[in-house]
């Protein structure tokens, strides 16, 4: 019946069809019906009714305009078509673009009614001549560049304290952000004039706000809430720092060995021993004090210059095989042992 | 049974002169016979090594091989150098043997003990400085000392160590010219007399265990001033020298309170013998991270080991690493394996074994035990 109903047409074709389907369920009306079909023109078996299907026509709408973004001109000022940031829109952008999922054997969709472009954010209000000439716009406003901070280094001679804050701009109700408040104050070591106690104690205050590969003192405020506080603040604290390294209070007197902050060889039991080891060579046994120890010469003692290098450079910058082959060295000198084979 | 023997007598032949040397004599080592193994008598290995001075791991292979053969290496060559070559008259040069684990340091000082008994030195030496300050048996045997107000004995390590000292030292103690240069009045009815032999004073630490540790520091003493009366040369050797400075021993006092290593009277004597205010000798200690337990064994470099104070103490040193297996070195031990049968199989994993070993000794050794 479902074959019915799919084949059925309004016209003369049908009643072929309805008689086809009569006579295939009785086989008595055969033989009867055999002269008929003889006399009908051969039918060809249409499977996929390529004949039926009807060529829908269309039809297209004679008011709609063609796209915007085809009727541009080449050489339009663009700055105009696209003046500030905005989502991306198909018809004011004359590029063929293409964003998105890839399926096998296609091209990506193309710009029109295409979320994945209008997600992304866009710069196409950033256009090299629109910036060159918005830059144009506001040099009124600007003075002229001093000629004599031509340079990196005169600039860091002239202003050695760097102020660092950062802005925000964003299209929220509100226009402040919090992180505008934070403000980095960045000074190196060296411009500060600082002798050599004031310096080690500058360090010891500051602590891991000083870098000492780069010399750098970074100290950061945001304990404020407006930017202008944290800015003083930051100011004070170089400056409390400052005059406070320079003080020397009554207790640093009782600075020990283990307190230095690196390995003077001198005040050392290492240069006690090779002392010891030097008059013992000489056959002379005699105690000396602590401060005889710290003056005595030892330019008279032969390679011992290269051991106290070697020693203070194993005490300073740290134990690594480098440093302790450079004392093996030192070392073999002095005694006057043979050098090791390299092999 | 006779094509046997030809066979192995045929392989060894023809392998004998790619890793062993015929040179059994330390003092004749040089560079020709670098990365070549040497055996040590057996009777002379029984007399310096009886009472320790190989690890563990050695003495089993030893063993197993039967035969105690060192490889001549590097350091232990330097070390031969510079001991030949430094000026006896001149305050001891103190060297510290460092290295990563497994790489050869008791081995290349036992090596160095052999050069030091057949040049006729006498011999101080410490096979394992934590056997007794590290290592607690159910009954350690400890008293307080009687002659150091606040210091600890260890009676019992003394004497064994006295025993030690004893086998290594036998020719030169029996020939009786050491003598003591003073009396020491141990009790009421015990004293030594000066001028008895050194070997009297040994004898008398091993039969009165109570007076092992005073006995040893006399002796530390004795050695030192014969030494400088140039009457014997003194080879100082200890192993696991860095236990010394270990903040803590294992040891506690019966009233459970923590021993520090600097309150033992073995310390004592062997930071003596140590410091460089005696000549005519060489002093050579090995900086060793397994003499530390696991918490403290980040560097193998010789100031983290001895730590500040061990540093002090030692400082002006010689440094000497003992590195691991160089390519020669190793080609050369994995024939020795081969010949001993310790090593089987294909060349192309000798390859591999290089490789995942490291190239470090110990542990070439042990990967190749199932082999």
């Amino acid at each position: 019946m479902s074959l019915f109903i799919r084949n059925y047409k309004p016209n003369s074709l049908a009643t072929v069809y309805n008689v086809k389907i009569w006579r295939l369920h009785s086989t008595a009306a055969e033989s009867t019906q055999k002269k008929d079909e003889n006399e009908e023109e051969f039918r060809v078996l249409d499977i996929l009714k390529k004949k039926d299907r009807i060529q829908r026509k269309v039809t297209r709408r004679a008011d709609i305009q063609p796209d915007r973004s085809d009727r541009m001109a080449p050489d339009q000022n663009w700055g105009n078509v696209w003046p500030g940031p905005k989502t991306f829109h198909p018809s004011s952008v004359p590029l063929p673009l293409r964003q998105g999922y890839v399926p096998k054997g296609q091209a990506p969709p193309g710009k029109k009614a295409n979320a994945e472009l209008m997600k992304v954010p866009n710069f196409l209000h950033l256009t090299p001549p629109v910036i060159k000439s918005q830059c144009e716009a506001i040099k009124q406003y600007c003075t002229e560049w001093p000629n004599l901070l031509n340079s990196q280094e005169a600039i860091e001679k002239h202003y050695p304290v760097e102020i660092i804050t950062s802005d925000y701009c964003h299209a929220s109700p509100s226009i402040r952000n919090p992180l505008a408040r934070i403000v980095t104050l960045r000074v190196k070591l060296s411009t500060l004039k600082l002798d050599k106690h004031a310096r080690d104690k500058f360090i010891r205050l500051v602590g891991d706000r000083y870098d000492s590969s780069t010399d750098l003192v970074t100290i950061t405020a945001d304990r404020c809430p407006a930017r202008i506080q944290n800015t003083d603040y930051v100011n004070y604290l170089l400056t409390a720092c400052f005059h406070e390294a320079w003080n020397v209070e009554e207790w640093e007197k009782d600075k020990t060995e283990d307190d230095m902050e690196y390995y003077d060889w001198n005040n050392n039991a290492s240069k006690k021993s090779l002392v010891n080891w030097h008059l013992q060579k000489k056959g002379e046994s005699k105690t000396l004090t602590d401060d005889e120890y710290k003056s005595f010469d030892v330019s008279e003692i032969q390679h011992a210059d290269g051991y106290k290098n070697a020693v203070s450079d194993w005490m300073n910058s740290g134990e690594s095989e480098e440093t302790v082959k450079k004392y093996a060295e030192a070392v073999r000198k002095l005694f006057g042992l043979p050098e090791k084979k390299v092999v | 049974m006779l094509s046997r023997n030809w066979r192995h007598l045929c392989r060894r032949y023809s392998q004998a002169v790619n890793f062993r040397t015929t040179e059994n004599s330390p003092a004749q080592h040089n560079d020709k016979q670098e990365g070549l193994f040497y055996t040590i008598n057996p009777d002379l290995c029984k007399q310096l090594f009886a009472h320790g001075g190989f690890p563990r791991s050695f003495m089993k292979q030893t063993k197993t091989f039967t035969e105690t053969a060192i490889m001549v290496r590097q350091p232990a060559l330097d070390l031969l150098a510079c001991i030949k070559a430094s000026d006896m008259s001149q305050p001891v040069i103190r060297y510290v043997l460092y290295g990563e684990k497994g790489t050869g340091k008791s081995i290349t000082l036992a090596h160095l003990l052999h050069y030091a008994h057949e040049e006729g030195f006498l011999i101080v030496h410490v096979p394992w400085v934590s056997e007794w300050l590290r290592r607690v048996p159910r009954h350690k045997e400890m008293s307080n000392s009687q002659t150091h107000e606040g210091f600890v004995d260890l009676p019992l390590d003394a004497a064994a160590w006295l025993i030690h000292f004893k086998s290594q030292n036998q020719t030169l103690l029996k020939s009786g010219e050491l003598k003591t240069s003073k009396q020491y009045v141990w009790s009421k009815r015990e004293t030594t007399e000066a001028g008895s032999p050194l070997a009297a004073l040994v004898e008398h630490g091993i039969s009165r265990v109570k007076y092992a540790c005073d006995v040893v520091d006399a002796l530390i003493d004795e050695i030192k001033i014969l030494s400088n009366a140039k009457q014997c040369k003194t080879f100082v050797a200890i192993d696991g020298f860095n236990s010394f400075f270990y903040p803590l021993t294992r040891l506690n006092t019966p009233t459970k309170r923590k021993v520090k290593p600097e309150e033992v009277t073995l310390t004592t004597s062997f930071m003596k013998i140590t410091t460089n205010d005696w000549n005519n000798g060489a002093v050579v200690v090995t900086a060793d991270q397994l003499a530390f337990p696991d918490d403290h064994q980040e560097s193998y470099l010789p100031r983290y080991l001895l730590y500040k104070k061990g540093f002090e103490h030692l400082d002006p040193f010689v440094p000497i690493e003992v590195g691991r297996y160089s390519d020669k070195e190793f080609i050369s031990c994995v024939n020795y394996y081969r010949d001993r049968l310790w090593l089987r199989g294909p060349p192309e994993i000798e390859a591999e074994l290089k490789f995942t070993s490291a190239s470090n000794p110990y542990r070439f050794m042990e990967q190749c035990a199932p082999l």
